[in-house]
C-alpha cells in the first residue's frame, strides 16, 4: 500500500517509456524505505527544491572515496531516507561479469541497503543507492571478502577508470584497453581510494577513434587508440560494396531502403578532410591528411581497417558537468606506444607529469582542463615537453596558441610594451 | 630543506586545528612545508587519517581533511 500520495510522480508513469516511478513502487514492496523516496521526491516536485543534503564524514576506515553521504532535510516526515548514502563499486574492465556476480551484488545490497541500484554511473561504477552509516563497514567487509570486489572513486580522487569493450569484442581495438584499464586501476589504488588532487580526475580508455566510452568528451585523461601508418584497403571488397554485395555499415540503419550504395555520396564526400578519391574503380587515400574520423571504416568494415602500426593518442582536459562549461579534451600526445611488456611505462610517465604540474598549479575544485585554459596551452605544452604543432592553433593570427619568446629567437629581442602601444592603435 | 615526516604531520595538525575553516583541501596544507612535494604532503595527511587523528570529509564531488572533533557532519547536525 502506498505510504504517501504522489500524484505528480504517478503522472510520469503514463508516458510511453518504462518509468523509474513504477520500478520504485515495485521495489517498495520489499524495501519500505522506497515509499519515503517517492514521498520526498513528490515534495521536491511540489516545493521545486531538492530535499537531499550531502556531505559528511561517512566512509569506511582508511578510504576517502567510494561512498557519498546523503541525508534527508525532512527526516521526520520521511524517516526511511533520513540516511541514504550512495556506494560506488569498482566495475570490472569493460563491465564484463557473470549473471551470478550480479545476483550476488543484488543480494548483498538487499541485505545492507535499499536494493536500489543505478547501473551504471557515468564513470561506469555499479552505483548502490541508499544505506545507513551503521551498515557501511559490514557491507564493505562482505564486499571485499566474499565478493572480492572493491569500492570505486569519488571526491577529489582518481575516479574509477573505465574502458571500452576493446579487443575482447571489437576488431578495431588499436591497443588492449582492458589490460591498460586494469593495470592502472591496480597501480593507482592509493589515488582511487584517497584524495590526492585539487579536484576529480578521470581516466577513460577507448580502443579506436570511434571512442565508445566518450573519453574525449568526459575524461581528464583520454587514451584513444589510433595508428600511424596507412589505413589497410582491400580493393576487391571496396568493389563488393560498390556492386551491392555487402550492406554498408555492416547492416546497421538497414531498417529502411536508402537506395543503392553510393560510395561518392556516402563515403568520399563525407570525409572531413577530403582525403579520399576514386581512381577508376580503385579507392585512393591520402593518409597524411586522415584525421582518424573512422567514418569510411565504419561504412565499409570489410574493405577498410586501421593501419598495422598501432598505439594511442592522448587527449587531456575534457569535462562534462551537468550545469555548464562542457569542454572537449585537447590532443596532447599525437601517438604513443601502449605496451604491456613494459607495464605501460610510457603512459604512466605522461600521467605523472600532468599530476605533478596540476597538483602545484591547479586551484581547489579546478579540473585539469580548466587549469590549462587558465594558464594557457603554451604553458601546458612546455610542462609536457611537447612541441606545438599546427593542429594546436585554434584560430591562426587572431588567437594563436603558439608564442615566441626572446630566448627562442636567434639574437633575442627586447620589447617595451608601453613604447609599442604609443605607436599602435589600441 | 623539507621537514621530516613527523615535523610535517605536526605542522598539518597545527594548521587543521587553528585554521578558521574546519575542513581543508589537501592544497591548503602545501604551505606547511613549501619545500615538500605535493605528494609527500598528501601522503602525510593520509597517514594522519590512518592514525585516527584526522578524518576525510566528503561532499561527494570533493574530499577534504578535518580534525575529527572539528568536522561538520550532516549526520549529527540538527535538520
Amino acid at each position: 500500500m502506498p505510504k504517501h500520495d504522489t500524484p505528480l510522480l504517478d503522472q510520469l508513469e503514463s508516458g510511453p517509456w518504462p518509468s523509474f516511478v513504477s520500478d520504485l513502487k515495485r521495489q517498495a514492496e520489499k524495501s519500505p524505505q522506497c515509499w519515503d523516496i517517492l514521498g520526498q521526491l513528490e515534495l521536491s516536485f511540489k516545493d521545486r527544491i531538492t530535499h537531499w543534503k550531502h556531505g559528511g564524514i561517512v566512509g569506511v576506515f582508511g578510504y576517502g572515496g567510494g561512498i557519498v553521504g546523503r541525508y534527508s532535510d525532512v527526516p521526520t516526515q520521511f524517516p526511511g531516507v533520513a540516511h541514504f548514502h550512495t556506494v560506488r563499486l569498482n566495475q570490472p574492465s569493460s563491465k564484463f561479469y557473470s549473471s551470478a556476480k550480479l545476483r550476488d551484488i543484488c543480494d548483498l545490497w538487499e541485505k545492507y541497503g535499499s536494493g536500489m541500484t543505478n547501473m551504471h554511473g557515468s564513470t561506469g561504477d555499479l552505483v548502490l543507492l541508499g544505506t545507513t552509516t551503521a551498515n557501511l563497514e559490514p557491507l564493505f567487509y562482505d564486499l571485499t571478502h566474499d565478493l572480492k570486489q572493491d569500492l570505486g572513486g569519488s571526491g577529489s580522487n582518481l575516479r574509477t577508470p573505465e574502458c571500452c569493450l576493446g579487443r575482447a569484442r571489437c576488431e578495431w581495438g588499436c591497443y588492449d584497453t582492458q589490460a591498460l584499464c586494469h593495470h592502472l586501476t591496480m597501480h593507482y589504488q592509493d589515488e582511487i581510494h584517497r584524495p590526492a588532487f585539487p579536484y576529480k580526475f578521470k581516466f577513460k580508455f577507448s580502443g579506436c577513434p570511434n571512442d565508445c566510452v566518450a573519453a574525449i568528451a568526459r575524461s581528464d585523461f583520454a587514451v584513444i587508440g589510433t595508428w600511424r601508418d596507412d589505413i589497410r584497403v582491400n580493393q576487391a571488397e571496396v568493389k563488393g560494396y560498390i556492386n551491392g554485395d555487402y550492406a554498408p555499415n555492416a547492416g546497421a540503419h538497414s531498417g529502411r531502403d536508402w537506395g543503392k550504395f553510393d560510395i561518392k555520396k556516402e563515403v568520399l564526400d563525407l570525409c572531413p578532410t577530403g582525403c579520399m578519391s576514386m581512381s577508376g574503380d580503385e579507392l585512393k587515400i591520402d593518409n597524411s591528411e586522415c584525421t582518424r574520423c573512422m567514418h569510411c571504416i565504419n561504412v565499409m568494415p570489410r574493405a577498410l581497417r586501421p593501419g598495422k602500426e598501432q598505439g594511442a593518442t592522448i587527449c587531456v582536459g575534457a569535462k562534462a558537468p551537468i550545469l555548464d562549461g562542457a569542454q572537449f579534451a585537447t590532443m596532447t600526445i599525437p601517438f604513443i606506444k601502449v605496451d604491456p611488456e613494459n607495464e605501460f611505462e610510457e603512459v604512466i610517465e605522461v600521467i605523472e607529469k600532468i599530476w605533478d604540474w596540476w597538483m602545484e598549479a591547479g586551484k581547489n575544485r579546478e579540473r585539469v582542463g580548466e587549469t590549462i585554459m587558465r594558464l594557457g596551452l603554451p604553458t601546458f605544452l612546455k610542462v609536457m615537453e611537447v612541441e606545438p604543432i599546427p593542429q594546436h592553433v585554434k584560430e591562426p593570427r587572431s588567437n594563436p596558441y603558439v608564442f615566441w619568446e626572446s630566448d627562442e629567437v636567434e639574437g633575442g629581442f627586447e620589447r617595451d610594451v608601453k613604447e609599442f602601444r604609443k605607436r599602435h592603435a589600441q | 630543506m623539507a621537514l621530516s615526516l613527523d615535523e610535517l604531520k605536526a605542522a598539518i595538525i597545527d594548521k587543521a586545528t587553528t585554521a578558521p575553516k574546519p575542513q581543508l583541501y589537501v592544497k591548503d596544507f602545501y604551505a606547511c612545508d613549501p619545500d615538500a612535494k605535493p605528494r609527500a604532503i598528501k601522503n602525510a595527511a593520509n597517514e594522519l587519517v590512518k592514525e585516527g587523528k584526522m578524518v576525510f570529509w566528503s561532499s561527494g564531488s570533493t574530499t577534504m581533511y578535518a580534525m575529527k572533533n572539528r568536522a561538520k557532519d550532516e549526520e549529527t547536525r540538527e535538520a
